[in-house]
């Protein structure tokens, strides 16, 4: 279990404030957030590299704040590994096991769980990014770490490579039960590993939920914009009708410069409008059904992306993202310039 | 290949111009060498005042470097791995006996260590005699060597990157433990070369030393002696056996030292 309780951090000319998280044990969560957000402090603040100058942090319910790195029972593992280099790879592994525990028989487990048994006498030299990886993985994980900690661990393998070790990741990680935080900018990993994910932003955790919601109902243009949930429009929500009893949302009317759409709103106001790509309908045919709000746009440019492609429109002067398939892209054969009609449920439009 | 034949040129030059240096430091060395028939260098090395004097050197340069060591290397990773306010000025001052003319820093060392100033007083009380003993050769050595060692072990620390010392904290391992099981295994060669530099600046050192203590004599003072006294025949024997045993104790060095970097 990892819990913070208003950790401030202060490293140089950033800060990070207030910063309150929870992770049950054997979770995994993680902290995303831009290059210069404080993800990596934060992590070196649990690892006890950095002290907080407020809040507390708890490991497995047992405060931590004022103890040292080596009491606090963390592993971690870097982007860029830092394996020791004058030292095998079995030494490298070895390197945290006390006379606690017998090394030769936790270093093989881990070895062949990983795969890395036959890697074993070897210098640390040559190693490939990925067996560096699994080495600096086992290294974190020998001693029983009751917290593991991922600094970055993907970003510098190739994609492919990325998805194998994702996958050896999660594996190996709910075989030892080990409750982990990683930290990345990269949203796919926030999409595929974590249970739990918090976005840091502007110096303080802009949104904590499970992935599904964070993605689904991002609370702030910055993380809407951040985890690239679409289409981010800044406008103004003005009533257009009487609430309803349950829920105290009213039909309203988002009004984005000349774009005006028809939404399900609980407050007036400013406010922007998020649209999820795979939300907004693109065809050559104008469209009838009777709630959606239904608009004409220009084809901007179509970025293909495997499967799905992505649609860039204008419409009404605002810039506007469709996801379709690539099938569909196929039959509509869109180019740039093309006058097509989009559509959107008014529900679907999210405004925060 | 005519892309790269200006590179060709151009290189061509730079080996022209840097055999011509190769050449002069190497030529006046095997002139040296090859100066004294065998015989005579065995006469020499039979020479007890010769004898005495390339010992008190090797002895007195490696107590001045292992004092260098002592005080230095620890010097050398604060340098490296701490921001502190004068660190700069702190590096400009250890630089400083590299640009001091050496008998200057052999005059302000006997004004320094001299019966009549305070510390040379304080140390006389203690009963150490500095100037014209022994001691005295010592610390004119450490003045002139201390820079090498300090900035050779600020390097070789500063190459050890901080995050495998926080690695191996997360591990159990103390602060003390981390140092001496990883930050110390990788810079120990930066530290053995600057120590070497060091020590060979020390054997090399006569302007210090002649001003601070004369008698007993080191190789190069005694080497001095012999010229002024008995011209170049009196004094190539001494230089002849004194390079030879520098150059061994390099090569020794060089020898026992592991081939590659493990840091890299």
């Amino acid at each position: 279990m990892i819990r913070l309780e208003g950790v401030s951090l202060a490293a140089g000319a950033f800060q990070l404030t207030d910063v309150s998280l929870d992770v049950p044990r054997g979770g995994y969560a993680l902290v995303i957030g831009p290059t210069g957000s404080g993800k990596t402090s934060l992590l070196e603040a649990i690892a006890g590299h950095l002290a907080p100058v407020a809040g507390r942090i708890l490991l497995e319910g047992r405060d931590v704040t004022s103890l040292p790195p080596e009491a606090r029972g963390v592993g971690v593992v870097y982007q860029s590994y830092h394996l020791f280099p004058h030292l095998s790879v079995r030494q490298n592994i070895a390197y945290g096991l006390r006379n606690s525990v017998p090394a030769r028989p936790r270093v093989e487990e881990l070895a062949a769980m990983l795969g890395i048994t036959p890697l074993l006498e070897r210098s640390i030299r040559g190693l490939s990014g990925g067996e560096q990886q699994r080495v600096a993985l086992a290294r974190a994980l020998a001693p029983r770490p009751t917290v593991l900690l991922l600094d970055e661990p993907f970003s510098a393998v190739d994609p492919a490579l990325r998805r194998v070790l994702r996958r050896e990741l999660q594996q190996i990680r709910e075989r030892e039960g080990v409750t982990t935080l990683h930290v990345t900018h990269d949203v796919d990993d926030a999409l595929r590993l974590g249970d739990l994910v918090a976005v840091l932003g502007d110096g303080r955790i802009a949104q904590a939920g499970p992935p599904d919601e964070v993605f689904r109902y991002p609370g702030s243009a910055f993380v809407a914009d951040f985890l690239g949930a679409g289409t981010v429009l800044r406008g103004e929500i003005i009533r257009t009708g009487e609430p309803d009893g349950l829920h105290q949302r009213f039909p309203a009317r988002f009004e984005a410069g000349g774009l005006h759409l028809e939404v399900v709103a609980d407050r007036e106001g400013s406010a922007h409008a998020v649209i999820r790509p795979e939300d907004l309908l693109v065809s050559r045919e104008p469209f009838h059904d009777n709630p959606r709000n239904r608009l004409p746009a220009t084809v901007r440019r179509v970025e293909r992306l495997g499967p799905v492609a992505n649609v860039h429109l204008d419409a009404s002067g605002q810039r506007l993202v469709a996801a379709i398939t690539a099938a569909t892209a196929d039959t509509l054969a869109l180019r740039p310039g093309d006058a097509v009609s989009i559509a959107i449920k008014a529900t679907a439009v999210h405004l925060i | 290949m005519g892309v790269s034949r200006p590179s060709v040129g151009f290189g061509l030059l730079g080996a022209f111009l840097g055999a011509l240096l190769v050449l002069f430091i190497i030529g006046p060395i095997l002139r040296l060498l090859l100066a004294s028939e065998p015989a005579t260098l065995v006469a020499a090395a039979g020479d007890p005042e010769i004898r005495a004097a390339i010992v008190l050197t090797i002895l007195t340069a490696s107590a001045a470097t292992a004092l260098a060591l002592l005080l230095g290397a620890p010097l050398g990773y604060l340098l490296a791995r701490h921001r502190f306010p004068g660190r700069g000025l702190l590096r400009g001052l250890l630089d400083l006996p590299v640009v001091i003319p050496h008998p200057v820093a052999g005059i302000a060392l006997l004004l320094f260590l001299g019966r009549h100033s305070p510390v040379g007083g304080a140390l006389a009380a203690m009963g150490l005699e500095v100037v014209s003993q022994v001691p005295g050769i010592v610390a004119a050595m450490l003045f002139v060597s201390a820079p090498l060692v300090v900035s050779g072990a600020r390097e070789a620390f500063a190459a050890v990157d901080p995050k495998l010392e926080r690695v191996a904290r997360t591990l159990g391992d103390t602060r003390w433990q981390a140092f001496r099981r990883i930050t110390l295994p990788l810079s120990a060669r930066g530290i053995l070369t600057g120590a070497l530099l060091g020590w060979g600046r020390s054997v090399s050192e006569f302007g210090a030393i002649v001003i601070l203590t004369y008698h007993p004599k080191v190789a190069s003072v005694l080497i001095f002696d012999r010229f002024t006294l008995a011209g170049l025949p009196g004094a190539v024997p001494a230089a002849t056996l004194l390079l030879l045993v520098a150059l061994a104790v390099f090569l020794l060095l060089r020898i026992l030292e592991p081939r590659e970097d493990p840091s890299r």
